[in-house]
């Protein structure tokens, strides 16, 4: 090697780490882009903490509830909606009383919009008025209250204290569905779906005081923070970022098409799949290049 | 190709086109997103605690609950809340302290036990290693190595007593297990990052452009 190729390649080893962050971005943007245009096919194989909280849902005495917390806002939508929107088709499909609530103002929004979603497939879908989701009947909205201690406490003695009326304005002690939805002891697993520490607080209030099996689904960045709570049986099962997402709507997807038949649903979790991991392949490429560029021009140096 | 034709989807891509757009450099279409933004996160959460905590909870049983008592109670109980608003009012600010007094006496009082027994007493009992874990190979070993990685870490952040003996390898372990920690936090925040990013693109490719089958 001439002393001329050592110093080229130097210098491409010092291009590359004083490169445009712009440069990146437009990589990161293709790599994301192309495999949602032209997706390659993965299915998603659910972990262990998934199939528990599907497992449970799915198997758990008909006549208690599934209550989904929404307790996140629109910056984490991407990850955490399609959690939403499974959930709801889970409860749906096993015909559970499903409630919702808002722990985060700006969930309001975000669980109105999952719940019009997915009662309109299930009504779009139905022969009978046994099949179709009704409000009020199956399924009831309560909106959003603070603070989040009174009500994770006062849920446990009467939920139609709490929420006088529901998020479109009823009056919740007149909705027949909260004849078999009093308080915790009605409710068979409550799930926080959030990208804070409210999952934390529904264990230090509904579980501690009161019992209430709990889930949870959370952002991909918390999720290290909450699998202590999984390893101790405090959450049944928990739903980290966008894969778990996609992994509990294929369970879901696989349950409906052997009992509803195949209904051809939009399935944003598992439609994102290639796009992540081809960004995570780029991503990997781009740390070991910088390490790489990094001893390069360091061994250069001395 | 099937483009939206809803208004509401189109200003939502033109906003999160003009937010992509610092990714170039800072301007003025970015400047308005941002400001949009904020403005309206606080209106609407103005009005939504008007309507379903403030209403419900104080205007309406003020104006019909039955017993004066009550409504003296509602009153005197949004006085101590209004006087957090004493904090714009320089000469009588100390008077915040009495509503921060409130909610941390509050909370303090139903949250501490709580927090013991959930963050702390269940914690210890999942690092005790049980018969039951011996029932199949995989558990034994992650329940030892739970209990390895929680003593080893815990010895790492003892900092009364100088490093040698015993505790001078434990806490070289317990440092693998934090550096372990770090990495998959690191890792699960890359995968966030690009979820939020996938979740907007699916929105522009899909909901608005229609390119997505």
């Amino acid at each position: 090697m001439t002393a001329q190729d050592g110093a080229t390649r130097h210098n491409f080893w010092q291009k590359l780490q004083a490169i445009d962050r712009r440069w990146i971005y437009l990589v990161v943007w293709l790599v994301v882009m192309i495999p949602l245009l032209f997706p390659f096919k993965i299915k998603p194989q659910p972990t262990s903490p998934v199939q528990k909280l599907f497992a449970y849902i799915d198997t758990m005495p008909a006549d208690k509830a599934l209550v989904i917390s929404v307790d996140f806002t629109p910056d984490t939508r991407a990850e955490l909606q399609p959690m939403v929107v499974a959930m709801l088709r889970h409860g749906f499909a096993t015909k559970r009383r499903v409630g919702v609530l808002a722990m985060q103002l700006y969930g309001l929004g975000l669980g109105e919009e999952a719940l019009r979603q997915v009662t309109a497939e299930f009504n779009a879908h139905a022969a009978t008025h046994e099949d179709s989701v009704i409000n009020g009947e199956d399924y009831v909205f309560w909106g959003w209250t603070t603070p989040e201690l009174t009500v994770m406490l006062g849920m446990g003695s009467r939920i139609t204290n709490v929420f006088p009326v529901d998020y479109y304005g009823n009056t919740t002690d007149t909705l027949p569905i909260m004849r078999h939805l009093k308080n915790y002891d009605d409710v068979g697993i409550l799930i926080s779906v959030a990208a804070s520490g409210i999952p934390r607080l529904w264990i230090n209030y509904a579980q501690v005081q009161f019992g209430v099996h709990l889930g949870c689904g959370v952002t991909a960045v918390s999720a290290a923070d909450y699998y202590p709570y999984v390893n101790s049986g405090q959450f049944t099962g928990m739903l980290a970022g966008m894969k778990g997402a996609a992994e509990y709507e294929q369970l879901v997807a696989d349950r409906m098409a052997a009992t509803n038949g195949e209904w051809g649903l939009r399935n944003r979790g598992i439609e994102a799949m290639s796009s992540q991991t081809a960004a995570h392949l780029a991503i990997m490429a781009f740390i070991v290049l910088g390490n790489i560029a990094f001893f390069a021009s360091k061994r250069r140096k001395s | 190709m099937n483009i939206s034709t809803d208004p509401w989807v189109w200003v939502a891509a033109i906003l999160t086109l003009a937010l992509f757009s610092f990714l170039y450099r800072e301007n003025p279409f970015y400047r308005i997103a941002e400001h949009l933004y904020v403005g309206i996160a606080n209106g609407y959460a103005i009005t939504i605690t008007w309507h379903r905590v403030l209403m419900p909870a104080l205007i309406t049983p003020v104006g019909h609950a039955p017993s004066v008592w009550t409504k003296v109670w509602l009153i005197a109980i949004a006085i101590i809340g209004a006087l957090f608003f004493t904090r714009f009012i320089p000469k009588i600010s100390w008077l915040i302290r009495i509503p921060i007094a409130v909610l941390l006496g509050y909370s303090c009082g139903a949250g501490i036990p709580r927090a013991i027994d959930a963050e702390l007493i269940r914690q210890l009992q999942a690092t005790i290693i049980t018969r039951s874990h011996f029932a199949h190979w995989d558990t034994a070993l992650w329940a030892i190595i739970i209990f390895l990685g929680v003593i080893a870490t815990v010895s790492y952040f003892f900092f009364s007593a100088e490093r040698k003996g015993v505790l001078k390898p434990m806490s070289y372990v317990g440092v693998i297990f934090i550096m372990v920690g770090f990495g998959a936090s690191f890792g699960y925040t890359v995968m966030a990052r690009v979820s939020l990013f996938i979740g907007r693109l699916q929105f522009l490719l899909g909901d608005w452009l229609g390119l997505i089958k």
